[in-house]
């Protein structure tokens, strides 16, 4: 064999070892799609098909009609409502997340103030504070303050995730503003506000998606404070709507998959049309020395 | 002369003061989040643990002082202590196996090969999926009866009957650091394969002309270019792992017979299924020590973010 014959081999090989690792990788994406197409006799057959095994819609009627589940004791509730209630979840905590960190990212990089290295400490312990700590204490702070059962709770809460995160990111970003461009705005006229509005926030475009990406997949994916704030009575992400499919008995594993598909489609939208802000965003979120 | 001067002066002085109000107005919502988001929930933590509450007391937001009675419940209630146990094994198990998992992918991504950027823009998939349906997807795949798991291994010959994956408590545990692994992953790939990508061409080229080997390149050249990126990366996986919580729910509930339950899990179970808030938060409050004793490292890892702050201005 020649060398050139061997470093094509040796490519190929990896591009086999590749292909190995992602299959072990999107392996479980592939076996809830699968699944999501069983009959529930399939499902409840004791085998499991590698290929979809007399395919059915029948999942994705139940969970958008809402028909009683035969294996629930609760009449188990349509989910198209809930995907609603995790978009508008999704698109608040974005919402709140630009409206917080945006200003607040502007003013740590381009201002001198006394108080930035205490913030931006502040902010990177924050990040390590796990969710149930807070969670907890919020329970009772927002029943006190009647936020539980409401979006406007449940979106302050999800903001934990991603404001702290958004913030760091758009700071970094703002460091490679040249000052400058805000010495020339100023010197044409231009008050603080006028600046930030019109010269900064339009060139920080791609970063501000960035953090909006993220912040819509946290409050949308969000679990733990959906399940803590939210009592079943009034609005329900699809994330409970999922957790409510699991019986401690026996799970309607057709619904739970139907609908865990649902779940999964922001992610892979994104995936297809905001690729470049997510690989932004995964590799902006680390420590940078 | 003198007059138009310290007109000027003080025109600037005014100029400088607006300016430093125009910042203190950008910061203040997110400092008011902070306090009311972070701040509030930690300082309540704390002051829960040391009271007595109760249903009745949620409403009325202080409940009577109690001492150390919280901590002295944690202490000796067995399920508290294997929680806490369990935690550290957990987290342990999924710092090892996703480091050897991540770098050797790392390692893979940063050849040249076809296909590569369509891998690795794949292999995050992972990441965007909400943990909770991670963590079903996980039940559902390790299910004793039609799981993907027990089909395969049946299929290829390596086990005869089912494998109780879920129901005995030791297997469980190794089934939801299975899933935890399989879902850090990409976070330690991506991270690594980018500190390799910054390793200097010329650096990897003299050690080849020195005659090194691939496997002293690696330990002897490369991982100690890298190292402060393996830190910090390991760092960020102890604490998101210490406070892995949906998908511990999604795979097991905790279960059976307690034998997955983590910290976080347990708090929750303390707080929201038995509502002792007292006993949670005593338990949350360990947590938290364990995972804020890494703060410190963590600030003077990302000493860089903090030394900007004095550079620029605008």
């Amino acid at each position: 064999m020649t060398s050139l014959q061997k470093s094509r081999a040796r490519r190929w090989l990896c591009t086999l070892a590749a292909v190995a690792a992602l299959v072990i990788m999107l392996f479980p994406v592939y076996s809830i799609i699968v699944g999501s197409f069983e009959s529930t006799e399939t499902l409840f057959s004791g085998t499991f098909y590698w290929l979809p095994h007399a395919a059915t819609l029948d999942n994705y009627r139940t969970v958008l009609q809402g028909a009683s589940g035969s294996t629930q004791e609760t009449v188990t509730g349509a989910q198209s409502g809930n995907v609603l209630t995790s978009l508008i979840v999704g698109l608040g905590t974005a919402l709140l997340a630009l409206l917080v960190a945006v200003p607040a990212a502007y003013a740590l990089s381009k201002y001198r103030l006394r108080v930035t290295v205490v913030v931006v400490s502040s902010l990177l312990v924050a990040q390590i504070v796990p969710s149930i700590v807070l969670a907890t204490s919020l329970f009772i702070v927002f029943h006190w303050m009647h936020l539980l059962n409401s979006y406007l709770g449940l979106v302050i809460a999800d903001g934990t995730y991603a404001i702290p995160f958004a913030i760091l990111v758009l700071r970094a970003f703002f460091f490679s503003l040249p000052n400058e461009l805000m010495y020339a705005a100023r010197v044409d006229g231009a008050s603080e506000l006028q600046t930030f509005r019109l010269i900064v926030i339009p060139l920080a475009r791609s970063a501000v998606i960035t953090v909006a990406v993220f912040a819509f997949l946290a409050g949308w994916g969000d679990f733990i404070f959906a399940l803590t704030m939210l009592n079943g009575t009034g609005i329900e992400p699809i994330t409970l709507g999922i957790y409510s499919y699991l019986g401690n008995f026996s799970t309607d594993w057709g619904a739970v998959m139907a609908s865990g598909v649902f779940a999964m489609v922001p992610a892979g939208v994104m995936l297809v049309v905001a690729q470049r802000y997510i690989a932004a965003g995964l590799t902006a979120g680390s420590v940078k020395g | 002369m003198n007059a138009t001067t310290g007109g000027a002066g003080a025109r600037r002085l005014s100029g400088w003061r607006r300016h430093e109000f125009a910042g203190w107005l950008f910061l203040t919502p997110a400092i008011a989040y902070l306090l009311f988001a972070f701040a509030l929930p930690i300082v309540y933590n704390v002051m829960l643990s040391f009271e007595q509450t109760s249903p009745a007391t949620i409403a009325h937001f202080t409940a009577p002082y109690a001492g150390l009675a919280n901590y002295r419940f944690i202490l000796h209630d067995p399920t508290s202590r294997a929680a806490i146990v369990h935690t550290f094994e957990f987290t342990a198990g999924s710092l090892i196996g996703q480091f050897v998992i991540g770098f050797a992918l790392a390692l893979l991504f940063s050849l040249r090969f076809p296909g590569k950027t369509l891998a690795r823009s794949l292999i995050i998939v992972p990441w965007l999926l909400p943990l909770i349906v991670t963590g079903v997807i996980f039940r559902f795949m390790f299910q004793a009866e039609g799981g993907a798991v027990n089909q395969l291994l049946m299929d290829v010959g390596l086990a005869h009957h089912p494998i109780q994956w879920l129901n005995d408590p030791h297997l469980a545990m190794w089934t939801v650091l299975v899933a935890n692994i399989w879902l850090g992953v990409p976070f330690f790939t991506l991270l690594l394969y980018s500190a390799l990508q910054d390793v200097p061409v010329e650096v990897k080229e003299a050690a080849l002309i020195d005659g090194a080997g691939p496997w002293q390149r690696l330990r002897l050249v490369i991982v100690p270019i890298i190292l402060p990126v393996i830190e910090v990366t390991l760092l960020l996986g102890f604490v998101f792992t210490v406070k892995v919580f949906d998908l511990v729910i999604g795979v097991t509930g905790g279960g059976p017979a307690n034998a997955t339950q983590l910290i976080t899990t347990w708090s929750y179970n303390l707080s929201f299924q038995v509502f002792s808030f007292g006993e949670g938060a005593a338990l949350n409050n360990v947590l938290l020590v364990l995972a804020l004793i890494c703060s410190p490292l963590y600030l003077l890892l990302s000493r860089g973010q903090l030394r900007r702050s004095s550079g620029a201005e605008a």
